[in-house]
């Protein structure tokens, strides 16, 4: 238990550390974001389902901004961890890969959590100034659900590509090309029900769909997927994902690069 | 009697290899002694350790630390370790003392600042505890990888070359505290490359070469077991000498080479030359280092102790 607290402390501090990168980061890309899509162009775009653009962008960012963060704080904690050798402690301390795993899949969900409220933060704001009213949250505790839920997630995918990894590279390839289109993809922008019907049957099977929909019902009440399908699909893709950074304790490296 | 490390056939092979790293390797530790893992570049020795320590798998044999097979109950034998890779380790987000408090943690012990405190002074770091490990040079990174590794008090101490890279006035306060630990009950199994220090530290040593280990035994038995005693006899005067022993005779200088069980009294007297005639005599003891070129010279696997 001390090893596990010792490990997700260690990641907290550690993002701290570089604060720059974890918080001011995401401040200015949502901040960007918001000016770009929601201002100038929500502008032009009509309100979806009794939401104004703006408002529906911004679950969207948030749930965007958890998922890279989270997959970056495990995925680059473990990946310097290979650069600096320390892994190597983690693998001769007594501490379970249980242990290692939820420590590092928590600290996760804390840095994408934290994105996640800035996000809203900065939304929030950009609404107030618009509109003249705060963005309420309408299912709080779905929200934190699918938080929570897709902050363990993507920390177990970083912790799992992060074991796989043999160069730096292989991670923003991952990013690149697998995580990135992905959420573009899943209704950061754009509500599905825009797309044809055949765009909108490859859509549902992109998983981040449902996360980032789970969270626009937790936040605004309003989903293009429903509330329940998305729930427990996130708590497949949870089950899937953290069996996979068992076998990738297992069977990864934790040598030195 | 239950021992703090006990190897049996330990075979390794790593994966993309075509030959075993480690072949059937056999030793143990006994309770509070140091133990000095011996051998060339490529012998095998960090392979030993990474076994020990779980970092690699072995591909045959046991490795049990107080009586437990690593590879089963790896929770508990992991708290008795406590190991400092030959490798130094860089992480570049904490200071020393971070380090070293989540090291503790990691060992399940919440507050640990005595003993860390203990350690940073004994390590002379106490005055570098609040630097990165890039700020420091690179003995103290070596010293700091020792603070990290004892920092839960462990029965076993791993020790894979902690003195390259130290200074020898650091070196010597560091085998100082070896033998302490020594006598507080820690057993130590280390390696080096230092021979002289190996000689002086080690109650055992096994030497390993290409992944066998070809000798184990008591350090001064093994000096005495391979190498020989040279002795050399200034006379007065040139005299006729008739001994087994002899070598070289410059001028009125003669070298002899004698077995070590030979007592040197007997030796003398079977000379033959009358004692007033003899000016100065000189002893050379031989030491690891020449039983260890000798035992890693020879090429046909075991030798015989
Ligand atoms: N990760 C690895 N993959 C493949 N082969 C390895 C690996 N690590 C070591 N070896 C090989 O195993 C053999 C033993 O290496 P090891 O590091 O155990 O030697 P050593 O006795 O510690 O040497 P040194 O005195 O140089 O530290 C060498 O031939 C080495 O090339
Ligand atoms: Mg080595």
């Amino acid at each position: 238990m001390i090893g596990f607290l010792t490990i997700f402390r260690r990641e907290i501090a550690r993002f701290l550390k570089v604060i720059v990168q974890t918080v001011i980061t995401p401040f200015v890309s949502s901040f960007l974001y918001l000016l770009i899509f929601g201002v100038s162009l929500g502008q032009q775009m009509d309100s979806h389902q009794g939401v104004s653009y703006l408002a529906f962008l911004i679950p969207g960012l948030m749930m965007m901004g958890l998922i890279n963060n989270a997959f970056q704080n495990s995925s680059s904690s473990i990946v310097s961890s290979k650069f600096s050798g320390d892994l190597e402690d983690l693998r001769v301390a007594p501490v379970t890969d249980q242990e290692i795993i939820w420590a590092m899949s928590l600290g996760s969900v804390v840095r994408g959590t934290l994105v996640a409220l800035i996000t809203y933060l900065v939304g929030s704001l950009f609404m107030y100034y618009q509109q003249g009213e705060w963005l309420h949250i309408a299912h709080p505790v779905s929200a934190l659900f699918f938080l929570i839920v897709a902050g363990l997630i993507f920390g177990m995918i970083g912790i799992s590509v992060a074991f796989w990894a043999t160069t730096f590279d292989q991670l923003s390839a991952f990013s690149a090309f697998i995580l990135l289109p992905l959420t573009y993809l899943g209704g950061v922008f754009l509500s599905i029900e825009h797309l044809h019907p055949f765009w909108q049957m490859v859509s549902k099977l992109n998983p981040l769909l449902y996360l980032i929909n789970g969270l626009r019902y937790g936040v605004l009440g309003v989903s293009d997927v429903n509330v329940g399908t998305a729930a427990v699909i996130s708590l497949v893709g949870f089950a899937f994902f953290f069996g996979l950074a068992r076998i990738s304790l297992r069977k990864g490296s934790f040598q030195r690069w | 009697m239950i021992l703090p490390l006990e190897i049996h056939n330990l075979v390794k092979r790593y994966k993309n290899s075509s030959v075993d790293a480690v072949k059937g390797v056999s030793f143990e530790v006994k309770g509070a002694e140091i133990f000095g893992l011996l051998g060339p570049n490529g012998a095998g020795k960090t392979t030993i350790i990474s076994a020990i320590t779980t970092l690699e798998k072995p591909t045959d044999g046991t490795v049990k630390v107080f009586g437990v097979d690593v590879t089963k109950d790896s929770m508990f034998t992991k708290k008795q370790i406590g190991v400092v890779h030959q490798e130094v380790i860089n992480s570049g987000f904490f200071d020393v003392e971070e380090i070293l408090e989540f090291q503790s943690g990691y060992y399940g012990l919440r507050k640990n600042k005595e003993r860390i405190h203990f350690l940073l002074s004994k390590l002379a770091l106490y005055e570098h505890r609040n630097k990165r490990v890039k700020q420091l040079s690179g003995g103290m990174k070596r010293r700091l990888m020792i603070a990290k590794a004892l920092v839960h008090n462990p029965k076993l101490l791993l020790l894979d070359e902690p003195t390259a890279g130290v200074d020898i006035r650091l070196r010597e306060d560091l085998w100082n505290f070896v033998r302490e630990l020594r006598s507080e009950g820690t057993s130590v199994l280390l390696t080096t490359h230092y021979l002289e220090e190996a000689e002086q530290l080690c109650d055992r040593v096994g030497i390993i070469n290409l992944g066998s280990v070809v000798c184990v035994g008591a350090t001064k038995e093994i000096v005495r077991q391979y190498t020989l005693r040279k002795v050399r006899i200034v006379f007065a005067e040139q005299v006729p000498v008739q001994s087994p022993y002899l070598m070289e005779v410059i001028g009125k200088d003669y070298f002899f080479v004698i077995p070590q069980e030979k007592p040197l009294g007997e030796f003398i007297n079977e000379l033959g030359v009358p004692t007033q005639l003899v000016r100065d005599i000189q002893i050379e003891e031989g030491d690891l280092e020449e039983a260890f070129l000798k035992i890693v010279s020879q090429k046909d696997g075991q030798v015989p102790l």
